[in-house]
């Protein structure tokens, strides 16, 4: 039922974000915003779902007066949002890469030449 | 709805800049050609927006756009809408500025740099997607232009290829960032989950007054979303890193623009979207994140070694002044706000693109490294002066009056409610002003005065490409501060009047009387300003200053003698020296203020050591502030 896709959602995001935190190294960091970003996902759906409902494609002919659909709106958002999440993980990924070449290293504790 | 030319004005002048950028990208390496679209597409943009000020300023007319004419049917927005109300053109306006004048000032200024032919696509896709956001009528699409802007944005703080901290600033911020975005889209759904609708003007019209959990948890998110983006106090160090390693052009951009989308963001949601800013609770959060985020930055600030990551800490610093006067929810603080928020655009753009010169000048913007710029570069240093008066609020510079107002509000919240707490925010912004001022005393003395450093013998001062938009920003800053009633009257009063009354935007979206049919109350909850603002007279203090300059000026031309000179050994001094040549000695910025600094070494210390660098730590900060933001909103807005 919706309820286990609510809380799995939450707890892709709880994932991420405790990646995020916790792991130094930046590859997992990308990993963790991408785990949010799926959690969203999966949350958007959900909230546009209706349970027996019918894709939301008909002609009047077929309307019968029972009748009920899924909301596309939310899939054309969940759409957007895996368009824009894949865009985030390859263009951290490129930095990653960028700055292993400069670096040396993935330890995101080494990688502080900007503080204070 | 009669046809109505001004209609179409927004939309074009956001698909100006987007089509500007596919075009760049097409000439490629001709530089004259790219030059010639990216300097046109940012006019005709701003040309677009200035037409609609008398319409929409001066008339009172909102604009309300479908795009591709999806008009509402039967009180539900099924089209994507594009709706300008004076608050939405006052932030056109204030973008379409600082990224014309910041364009052209890159046309010589990115001549340093390697990879060319991708800036300008970058450039005007950021200018674009903030263009967007602050015209957007839909709340999905805010969104998505969010994220086009915070990738352009990243984009441009990795691009110096020969800046070797610019990649790891940029995936700091694209980390930190992240979570901004996460917060605002999860923020969107749930709205939508409760409206069935994304169109800005009808969550306005149905949301008010039926805040359940669900809710709450929306608007803590989508206030922490759009926090993230105007950098507010625990998201802070991403900005200093960004602004640092960003070419200066973007800086301008970075700071003046990108943080203000946060600011409207954050008005559009607790003003309109939610009506929250009438609780008490509201405006105790935003005024002490608006404190905490003015002294924190300023303090960093002083601790600063590099011209503009200074310059950054001080954007969020004026950042916390615009949300401490916004939090006020008084018409007086919500118009001080607003225009401390142009304020700052055109001086803060001013102060980065003179950051930008020396850095192109000398080739760092190192304090200790820099000195004695004044003797080679003097048109750069009285633009800085020009920049740092209006920073620091000295009359009749344009900081001054914006700030006044900010004093005033504040003190006036603090007489109503009798509370200590809001006499305790005018201290904080009097004190935190003065910090202003002596960051860019240490500025102006390490970098433009004092002695001439031997390496920067050949110094000279920017090309006239990069200095006639510098002299426009400047002569803005001063015209602002000069004609403050013209500014009221023509663009505060209207975005002040929109802001407190929702009611119009509404109906000028859904039909007239969609408002009343819905809200639970239509009534403004701040009283319309009517007071007279201080006592202030620019014209006498214009007078003033005019008479200090000429004494300064007269002083320093007939005492032409050994001043500002290195002093010969002659015989007399020779017997005290043995003879040897002066040596070259400069007071370092880090040294002027060493008194207070000792003083408050344990506090700084501890700032200094916590702004650690590290990803992680910066990330936890922003979860934490985030769930800091839930919890409170959960506590006190059921």
């Amino acid at each position: 039922m919706m309820l286990a896709n609510y809380i799995g959602a939450i707890a892709l995001v709880v994932i991420g974000f405790y990646a995020m935190i916790a792991k130094h190294d930046i590859i997992k960091i990308v990993i963790g915003m991408g785990l949010t970003d799926y959690g969203l996902n999966l949350m958007i759906v959900s909230i546009g779902f209706n349970f027996g409902g019918t894709a939301p494609i008909y002609t009047f002919g077929e309307l019968t007066s029972g009748m009920y659909f899924v909301d596309p709106v939310p899939q054309a958002l969940t759409l957007t949002s895996i368009v824009i999440g894949a865009c985030v993980t390859a263009m951290a990924l490129a930095l990653c890469v960028r700055i292993y070449n400069e670096y040396g290293t993935l330890d995101s504790r080494e990688i502080r030449r900007l503080h204070g | 709805m009669t046809y109505d030319v001004y209609m179409h004005f927004p939309v074009i002048a956001i698909m100006t800049l987007f089509v500007g950028a596919f075009l760049v990208t097409l000439v490629g390496k001709k530089e004259t050609a790219r030059n010639i679209i990216a300097g046109a597409a940012v006019l005709i943009s701003l040309t677009l927006l200035a037409l609609l000020v008398k319409p929409v300023f001066v008339d009172g007319q909102i604009i309300a756009y479908w795009m591709g004419n999806w008009e509402p049917v039967e009180g539900y927005a099924i089209g994507i809408a594009i709706e300008i109300d004076a608050l939405s053109l006052f932030f056109g306006l204030l973008v379409a500025i600082a990224v014309a004048l910041s364009c052209f000032y890159s046309f010589r200024y990115i001549k340093q740099d390697d990879a060319r032919g991708s800036f300008f696509t970058l450039y005007l896709m950021l200018g674009g997607g903030v263009m967007g956001i602050v015209l957007s009528g839909d709340l999905f699409n805010i969104y998505v232009m969010l994220e086009v802007m915070t990738f352009a944005a990243v984009g441009l703080t990795a691009f110096r290829t020969w800046n070797p901290n610019a990649r790891e600033a940029a995936f700091k911020y694209l980390v930190v960032g992240s979570i901004g975005s996460t917060s605002a889209l999860l923020g969107t759904a749930l709205v939508y989950a409760q409206c069935h609708t994304l169109n800005l003007a009808q969550i306005s019209a149905i949301l008010p007054g039926n805040m359940n959990p669900t809710m709450v948890l929306a608007f803590a998110l989508l206030f922490a979303g759009f926090g993230c983006k105007s950098f507010m106090f625990p998201f802070h160090p991403i900005a200093a890193d960004a602004h640092g390693a960003a070419p200066s052009s973007v800086s301008v951009l970075i700071s003046g623009v990108f943080t203000k989308t946060g600011v409207y963001g954050i008005i559009r949601v607790s003003y309109f979207l939610f009506r929250t800013m009438g609780l008490t609770s509201m405006q105790t959060m935003l005024v002490f994140i608006g404190c905490v985020s003015m002294f924190v930055c300023v303090t960093m600030a002083l601790n600063q070694h590099d011209f503009k990551r200074l310059l950054a800490f001080h954007s969020i610093s004026q950042i916390g002044y615009i949300l401490t006067s916004l939090g006020l929810c008084t018409a007086l603080g919500i118009a001080g706000g607003l225009y401390h928020a142009i304020n700052h655009t055109l001086f803060k753009g001013l102060l980065f693109l003179t950051a930008g010169s020396v850095l192109y000048a000398t080739g760092t913007t190192y304090l200790e490294k820099l000195g004695g710029l004044a003797r080679k570069m003097p048109k750069t240093t009285i633009l800085f002066l020009v920049g740092a008066f209006s920073i620091s609020g000295i009359p009749p510079f344009n900081g001054f009056y914006s700030k006044w107002m900010i004093y005033q509000a504040s003190f006036e919240k603090a007489a109503e409610t009798g509370s200590i707490g809001y006499g305790l925010v005018t201290v904080i912004c009097v004190v935190t002003s003065v910090l202003t001022l002596a960051s860019f005393v240490k500025v102006g003395h390490s970098v433009f005065f004092g002695q001439l450093r031997p390496e920067l013998e050949n110094a000279k001062d920017p090309p006239l490409g990069m200095r006639i938009p510098m002299w426009i920003m400047a002569a803005l800053c001063l015209l602002t501060g000069l004609f403050p009633n013209i500014m009221l009257d023509y663009a505060i009063y209207p975005a002040t009047n929109a802001v407190y009354d929702t009611v119009p935007y509404i109906d000028a979206a859904m039909g007239s009387g969609y408002a009343a049919e819905h809200l639970l109350s239509t009534t403004p909850f701040v009283a319309q300003l009517r007071t007279f603002i201080g006592a202030w007279n620019p014209i006498s203090w214009l007078l003033l200053f005019i008479i200090v300059l000429a004494a300064i000026f007269f002083v320093s031309v007939s005492g032409k003698g050994g001043r500002g000179r290195a002093l010969e050994p002659d015989a007399k001094h020779a017997v005290f020296f043995g003879g040897e040549e002066a040596e070259y000695s400069h007071i370092s910025g880090g040294d002027l203020f060493w008194g207070f600094k000792h003083t408050m070494r344990h506090y700084l210390g501890f700032m200094s050591r916590v702004h650690t660098g590290v990803t992680n730590d910066y990330v936890l900060w922003g979860v934490t502030a985030l769930a800091a933001i839930i919890a409170y909103c959960f506590a006190f807005m059921l």
